[in-house]
């Protein structure tokens, strides 16, 4: 006869039921007083929630009427995007082939590194604040903000793929004496070429939805027309610009991804 | 000629992989070495180009001593020795002529090696060279849409592109189908016969290391205890080269000491 158990049970994720059922409890304790504790003053919100209707009702329905405005916004922002893709782009493959731990000797790989933690830890918006101080209001502001945010992005994956490179062909330049640049040329760059490329179209679609976003803070382009029709309560005008930009993002994440999966 | 004297390679504080190893190749032969996984043959030939550092022994080059050259020397040095690899390493998303070509990066600037201008006489020097492997009609292919035997004669080619003095070969047909690799071989035999070139190769397959080298070269444990003429290499010496694990003659090998 056998004897086999036929119950089972998946072993908690919290092996000690002590220690599982106080860490729900502190969790729910702790949510419920930082919520009664947040100074939320009920009666703003209630007057907020009527200012939200009017404004709301004012965009309705949207106004194309200063259209001419829409496009150029549209087109510096584009501009923009192209822009800090190409200089974005151009400063990383350097940075990433510092930050690879297999090309480059340790101490040039840890400033390779920091730059890119450094260009990733703040995020565009706070860049963008810094950069309109430093050079002014405008488009010149919104190109280096997402130059920044670009080497964040490109130059980390890149050199994860740097690192991730068929060493063979390495190994096979230096026996013939290569020279380091040649080396790289020959037996790095072709097998990172393909990633590079994909980084580029991705980024520069992400570089349009981000130039939106900074423009609010003043670095030029749709989003700091977007700032002036809610300045002027052109809430119609808002809406209207606001809807183009859910459009174009739409149209360029379909266009890049398109061209992704095909060089893929 | 190449002179290898007791060379010595040493991985961190654990027993060397090369132990005080003499090896002379004086002219234009063939010499397969042999030898169970981990006796050092890989080790070896490496050292020869300094791919691997070795830790102490000299090595001389028709009179250079590899072991003493600097960084910028050793760069220069290597064009002279010529390299074929048992995965090919080839790129992969290059073109054969590119990847032919690439056994020159030593000789031509960086700026032509990014432009693709290659001197005149390189050109015609691939041309021949692919013509007399049977690959010629490839020079634009992409090296991935080669068979393996291909890829390995682009390979071989590369190497010679280099116009070496001595052509290290590390387990050439390892990963080739029986009949590719005897193809190789043999093509390896008398490329450097028509060359005079001479040749070291690391190999598996005994066989084959019989049927086309001239001498055989038998290595255990990081030290070469078989040395001679391919029928000197008998059921004995054999025996004894792949003998046991070196797990175990390390353990030997401790009592001793």
């Amino acid at each position: 006869m056998s004897t086999a158990k036929d119950t089972w049970r998946k072993r908690p994720f919290i092996a000690n039921p002590l220690l599982r059922y106080g860490l729900y409890a502190a969790i729910v304790v702790y949510v419920v007083t930082t919520f009664a504790t947040l100074p939320i003053d009920w009666d703003r919100i209630a007057q907020g929630l009527s200012r939200a209707g009017r404004i709301f009702g004012g965009a309705f329905p949207p106004s194309f009427q200063r259209s001419e405005l829409l496009i150029d916004g549209f087109l510096e922002s584009l501009k923009i995007a192209i822009l800090a893709t190409v200089g974005g782009i151009i400063l990383s493959i350097p940075i990433a082939f510092m930050a690879a731990r297999n090309i480059v000797p340790l101490p040039v790989f840890y400033v390779g590194r920091a730059i890119i933690i450094i260009a990733r830890s703040f995020h565009p918006v706070i860049v963008a604040i810094i950069f309109v101080k430093a050079v002014g209001f405008g488009p010149f502001a919104g190109i280096l903000t997402l130059i920044v945010y670009s080497i964040g992005f490109v130059a980390k994956l890149l050199a994860e793929r740097i690192e991730e490179i068929d060493p063979g062909p390495v190994e096979a330049m230096k026996a013939a004496g290569a020279p380091f640049l040649s080396t790289l040329i020959y037996a790095v760059f072709p097998q990172i070429m393909q990633r590079q490329i994909g980084l580029g179209i991705y980024q520069l679609d992400s570089n349009l939805r981000a130039s939106a976003v900074v423009g609010i803070v003043g670095a030029g382009g749709i989003g700091a027309t977007l700032a002036n029709a809610f300045g002027r309560y052109d809430y119609d005008f808002a809406l209207a610009i606001t809807m183009v930009i859910v459009g174009v993002i739409l149209i360029s994440e379909a266009v890049s991804g398109a061209i992704r999966k095909r060089i893929a | 000629m190449l002179k290898i004297t007791s060379l010595v390679k040493r991985y961190g504080a654990g027993d060397p992989v090369l132990k005080d190893l003499d090896l002379e190749v004086p002219g234009e032969e063939v010499v397969s070495v042999i030898g169970s996984s981990g006796a050092g043959k890989s080790t070896l030939l490496r050292c020869i180009n300094r791919l691997v550092e070795p830790t102490s022994g000299k090595i001389f080059l028709n009179g250079t001593d590899f072991t003493r050259l600097g960084k910028r020397e050793l760069r220069v040095g290597r064009r002279r020795i010529g390299m074929v690899f048992q995965s090919f390493n080839l790129v992969d998303r290059l073109t054969v002529m590119e990847n032919v070509q690439s056994g020159r990066l030593g000789y031509i600037s960086t700026w032509a090696a990014l432009s693709r201008r290659y001197p005149k006489e390189d050109i015609r020097r691939a041309f021949e060279l692919m013509e007399r492997v049977g690959i010629a009609h490839y020079a634009n292919k992409r090296a991935d849409e080669l068979s393996g035997g291909e890829r390995q004669r682009v390979g071989v080619i590369r190497a010679l592109m280099q116009q070496p003095e001595i052509l290290l070969a590390d387990e050439p047909t390892a990963s080739l189908d029986p009949k590719t690799s005897e193809q190789i071989m043999t093509l390896l035999r008398d490329l450097a016969r028509e060359l005079k070139l001479p040749v070291i190769i690391n190999i598996h397959n005994v066989n084959e290391a019989k049927e086309f080298s001239d001498r055989i070269v038998g290595m255990r444990y990081g030290r070469i205890i078989f040395d001679g003429l391919p029928q000197a290499l008998t059921k004995d010496a054999m025996n004894e080269i792949y003998a046991g694990v070196p797990h175990e003659d390390r353990k030997l090998e401790g009592a001793a000491a």
